[in-house]
């Protein structure tokens, strides 16, 4: 790609990490930094994506993998018309994570490292609870595997540090890559 | 809900000496908030700079925590590359942050770090380090238009180190008068329960006109005609406070703060010629010109120390396995580094004269400090004498800043001043230190204050 439709390129910043790692706090706090500063940016988170993108999917392995592809798809076409992306998503796999980078030009992965512990605690949805009931059958982190990031962009605990610190972080990172003046 | 609003003035620089007893007589409006309100002397951070003390006082938060440490920074394990700080640097909740969190409006204007403008629940203006005003300096991004619309172009900043005084006077007038016009239009027309400003005018007049007021200073010259500039600013600005004073109502709670002091700089001295003479630098070849440690020709294999400049110094040290070519063993790093403090505080004045010149290890000021800081913060003759970078001299001390004139450095007291027209009273209290602002601030607005903040709320106020 040249210079030039690089510069006008869209950035994606993929938020990852386990249920009740934070994702969408982190992914509302950089939304609301991003239209500060005037940009175009739209937030895929959660739920609601996947009702609208996927519907009928489960969380198996391939199920998964369709569905973060096709979030992929769609941010690419957002960011070739320069319109930033923020992801929040467990993607839970290297793979499926590696292929998101390979599509996207200026993909900014963000990996919020909070133990199993502390999700667990924290479990808003109370989906952890059920997956250890035996009612969610492919839970990450209890019955799923995540793979860590191995080289992402930015790390961020959400285990100790504030949701401000953690934010502040990634718009550093954007303003580093030379994505934001 | 409470009716509860504060309006914080920031006069960048501001030292006790001008604003409680040098001038206070010509500046009626500064003058009935001290009569008739609480004032303190309000010790700065370590060092005191203007990045990060304003942020010390809006987070309550020492530099350490922060992890700042002036505007440049130097990126670890190397010589010579450096990083800027910036509003994103700051990662702890100021006190806006937080009455923001409590639904209360907030307009804050010039206070730095500040651009990139962040998103506050109100509005923001940036500050000084704006790179120009073609950027959008502004939250909301539409206020910049308004701005526009109100005062033309907006002015961040005036070129302060410059012979051109003249120049640079209309300059810092025209930006000052531009900067009340906004905050004045602000507080009348949107929804505020605080306002904070930062006025940098009074920070670049003290550096570019302190040695023709102050008869003690070195280059001052009897007769001259910028003799009164700096009082007569300091009236301008009581006048547009006087403006913004008339705009407040019973419910409203004054502060006017400043984020360290002034006083006259005798001198500047090359902390890297000094520690060349020392034997602590070693170049491969003297340069012919004066240029910055950056660009000598440093034998860094032969290294132990080199510094940098500005109101204070800052040394580091070449340590193995940290820096690049490090030639201190970490084992013997304590021991060198005590052996330099003593060189360092046993420097005396071009004329043998004694130095009460202060050392600072990380330890002592940043005990739980993160980040980049300096192995060494050093304040030569208590900062009366500034630290210039670069080298290439005969001597190291030097009459003039090595960066452009500049005739007064930092002093560790700025003021603290707090009206509150229900509770007039007019006295003095003990002194207070920057990071019992934001406490109080929130004590003033009923806002619980968080257990992490450092500072006290100061209790004669309340």
């Amino acid at each position: 790609m040249k210079k030039e439709e690089l510069r006008e390129h869209g950035f994606i910043v993929w938020i990852t990490g386990l249920p009740a790692s934070g994702k969408s706090t982190i992914a509302e706090g950089v939304e609301k930094e991003l239209r500060a500063r005037g940009l175009k940016v739209e937030v895929f988170d959660g739920d609601e994506v996947r009702k609208n993108l996927s519907k009928g999917l489960g969380f198996s392995k391939e199920d998964r993998d369709t569905h973060n592809k096709r979030i992929i798809y769609v941010c690419r076409l957002l960011t070739r018309n320069g319109v930033n992306a923020i992801v929040s998503l467990i993607s839970p796999y290297r793979s499926t994570r590696a292929y998101a980078r390979e599509q996207l030009p200026k993909f900014v992965e963000v990996y919020l490292k909070c133990s199993l512990e502390e999700c667990m605690r924290r479990d808003p949805k109370g989906l952890y609870k059920k997956a250890l009931a035996g009612e969610i059958p492919n839970m990450t982190g209890i019955q799923d595997p995540y793979e860590e990031p191995l080289n992402p962009e930015v790390t961020l605990n959400t285990e100790n540090d504030t949701s401000k610190q953690n934010i502040m972080k990634v718009m550093q990172k954007l303003r580093d890559l030379g994505y934001l003046d | 809900m409470s009716k509860k609003k504060v309006l914080v003035i920031g006069l960048d620089c501001a030292p006790p000496e001008l604003l409680f007893d040098g001038f206070i007589n010509d500046l009626p409006n500064l003058k009935k908030l001290l009569q008739h309100g609480v004032h303190a002397r309000m010790e700065s951070s370590h060092p005191p700079i203007t990045i990060p003390a304003w942020m010390v006082m809006a987070t309550s938060k020492n530099m350490g925590k922060l992890g700042l440490y002036g505007f440049r920074h130097r990126k670890p394990g190397t010589y010579n590359e450096i990083w800027l700080a910036n509003s994103y640097s700051v990662e702890e909740k100021t006190v806006w942050d937080i009455l923001g969190e409590h639904g209360k409006k907030v307009i804050v204007i010039g206070v730095p770090p500040a651009y990139p403008p962040r998103a506050v629940n109100g509005y923001l203006v940036s500050c000084f380090m704006t790179p120009s005003t073609e950027k959008d300096y502004t939250y909301p991004k539409e206020l910049k238009k308004e701005i526009e619309n109100l005062v033309g172009e907006y002015i961040i900043d005036v070129v302060f180190r410059t012979e051109e005084k003249d120049k640079m006077l209309k300059q810092l007038y025209e930006m000052t008068e531009k900067r009340f016009k906004v905050i004045e239009y602000l507080m009348k027309n949107k929804p505020w329960n605080f306002i904070m400003f930062v006025e940098i005018g009074v920070d670049r007049i003290h550096h570019a006109f302190w040695k023709f007021f102050d008869k003690q200073h070195h280059l001052y010259q009897p007769g001259n005609k910028y003799e009164n500039a700096i009082k007569e600013y300091y009236q301008f600005v009581d006048n547009k406070i006087g403006k913004l004073l008339k705009l407040t109502d019973k419910n409203t709670t004054v502060i006017v703060v400043s984020d360290h002091g002034a006083k006259r700089m005798k001198g500047a001295f090359s902390i890297n010629e000094w520690l060349i003479e020392k034997g602590y630098l070693v170049l491969k070849k003297r340069p012919e010109k004066i240029i910055s440690v950056q660009e000598a020709e440093v034998d860094w294999s032969k290294t132990k120390a080199w510094g940098w400049g500005g109101y204070h110094a800052r040394v580091f040290l070449n340590v193995k396995g940290r820096e690049p070519q490090g030639t201190i063993s970490p084992k013997d790093f304590k021991k060198i580094r005590n052996q330099l403090i003593e060189d360092l505080k046993a420097i005396r004045g071009p004329n043998g004269e004694k130095w009460s010149t202060k050392v600072y290890t990380p330890e002592e000021i940043y005990p739980d400090g993160k980040g980049d800081y300096p192995d060494l913060t050093i304040y030569f003759d208590n900062l009366s004498w500034r630290s210039a970078g670069t080298i290439g001299y005969d001597s190291s001390y030097l009459p003039e800043n090595d960066k452009g004139p500049d005739d007064a450095v930092h002093a560790q007291y700025g003021v603290f001043i707090l009206y509150d027209p229900k509770k007039k009273r007019g006295r003095k209290i003990e002194d207070i230190n920057l990071l019992d602002v934001a406490p109080t601030i929130l004590a003033i607005m009923n806002i619980p204050v968080p257990p992490d903040m450092e500072g006290k709320i100061v209790r004669e106020v309340l």
